[in-house]
């Protein structure tokens, strides 16, 4: 036999990506299901069948989709797979808005008065500087602008076109990114990277909890977010470049570190609040303190192979600082931690299946 | 309605089908254009029921192993008729701005 199992043992290995509430429920029919589809009724044919085909790739893909929305999940889901669809919707939102609210940061510009003659203002350092770039600097604009509209479609329910224009969102960097490595010209490379896998792929990839299922996103508070977090964040952090004060501004990795902890210490009241362990926002807050956390560490890599590096601080305790972030963001984490755990280890209840009638 | 949940519930509407029964119904109706696959499938039969629009019918034992029958709820044919007369009637809109005959929209 073939690596000792039979065609029925290999798709029950791929039917264990699912929950087990939902195995329970319909594994012996999709096994059945799966099995009429192969088997012909004769047992030479059939024989061979079992011992030698597997599940193709198409089928095992259609069973993960289904357990990306059964874990990510909408209603009628139980309890934690609700939770947790609910938290990584409310974490992809979230980063969606910073990307969008970047984009803002280039738009605005464009938009105020007497700048009819430019259509985008002059790029970034990090990006002036590349050296024989792939992309005129346009290119960052748009990609920028781009992430506005998939950050309200998603909000206003348009899953598959934002969807769609994320995946184009993310593609310049990827091909930046690529050509850095290869010329060796790529300024911060791990910092860089973890972006891009971080804050791009991973909330592009996690925007499938965004499935017919799932509750719509409350549309009012994520779109009045938006000019929020401008004017709270991204115009004060210009206010602070544009008078000398540069060395005020955190990095990248930091800023996303001091933001979700004040997130999270904003948060404390009510999660202390919520003895039922009702918090989803804790989970989502405990989500997003693992992505910017892990940004944060992997970018050390950069201070790490040259502690001068960076435009923003002089000196050798660039580390020290990012250490500092780490220590700041897993102090205010901790504080919404136990909720987020209660959150998610609430007992599922299995969501209501008719009984043969 | 998705075209999935469609064509699922049409290959009901004629009586209770087995999970592999649906595939085959819905392969034929869609003159191939839809293959279903499994996990697919059960991903639609799992909407379709907690939405109250088919519910398990009978099990029948087979080579060993059970199959679960569906069949269509009440609010399951009025969901399928509607959508059916929904369809039909942008087909209609369709063919009359393409000044197409039925013949000619056959062919």
């Amino acid at each position: 036999m073939s690596g000792g199992l039979d065609l029925e043992q290999r798709y029950r290995r791929v039917l264990r990506l699912l929950p087990g509430y939902y195995r329970d429920e319909w594994e012996e029919d999709m096994v059945a299901a799966f099995l009429d589809s192969w088997l012909t009724g004769d047992p030479d044919e059939d024989s061979v069948t079992m011992e030698f085909d597997r599940p193709s790739w198409p089928e095992v893909a259609s069973v993960a989709g289904l357990a990306a929305r059964l874990y990510l999940g909408g209603a009628g889901t139980p309890r934690r797979y609700f939770a947790w669809g609910q938290a990584v919707r409310g974490a992809v939102l979230a980063v969606l808005l910073v990307h969008a609210a970047a984009g803002l940061d280039g738009l605005v510009p464009v938009l105020l008065p007497g700048n009819h003659d430019r259509i985008v203002p002059a790029p970034p350092a990090t990006i002036a500087a590349s050296p024989g770039s792939l992309w005129p600097s346009t290119v960052w604009y748009l990609a920028g602008y781009v992430w506005i509209v998939v950050f309200v479609a998603l909000v206003l329910g348009h899953y598959r076109a934002a969807r769609v224009i994320a995946v184009l969102a993310i593609v310049p960097a990827l091909v930046w990114l690529l050509q850095g490595q290869l010329t060796g010209s790529l300024l911060s490379p791990f910092g860089s990277w973890a972006f891009w896998f971080l804050l791009d792929l991973a909330p592009v990839l996690a925007m499938a909890a965004f499935h017919r299922d799932a509750p719509p996103p409350a549309r009012r508070p994520w779109l009045l977010a938006l000019p929020a977090y401008y004017l709270l964040v991204s115009v004060p952090l210009l206010a602070a470049e544009l008078t000398g004060h540069f060395a005020w501004r955190p990095d990248t990795p930091g800023l996303c570190c001091i933001l979700v902890a004040v997130l999270c210490l904003a948060h404390v009241p009510r999660a202390w609040s919520s003895r039922a362990g009702t918090g989803v926002w804790s989970l989502t807050l405990v989500l997003l303190a693992a992505v910017a956390g892990t940004y944060r560490i992997v970018s050390l890599g950069d201070y790490v192979q040259d502690p001068h590096l960076i435009f923003y601080l002089q000196g050798p305790h660039l580390i020290a600082v990012g250490l500092a972030e780490l220590l700041i963001l897993a102090a205010a984490t901790a504080l919404v931690a136990p909720d987020a755990a209660r959150t998610q280890a609430a007992m599922p209840s299995p969501p209501p299946h008719p009984q043969l009638g | 309605m998705t075209g999935q949940a469609f064509f699922v519930l049409t290959a009901l509407a004629d009586g209770p089908r087995h999970g592999y029964g649906i595939v085959g119904e819905v392969a034929e109706l869609s003159q191939g254009r839809v293959q279903l696959k499994i996990g697919s499938l059960y991903g639609v039969l799992d909407r379709l029921t907690a939405d109250g629009l088919i519910e398990p019918d009978r099990e029948e034992a087979h080579d060993g192993r059970l199959r679960r029958y569906f069949r269509l709820t009440r609010d399951g044919r009025r969901a399928l008729a509607a959508e059916a007369e929904l369809r039909a009637a942008t087909a209609r809109v369709v063919r009359a701005r393409l000044g197409l005959t039925g013949a000619e929209a056959a062919g």
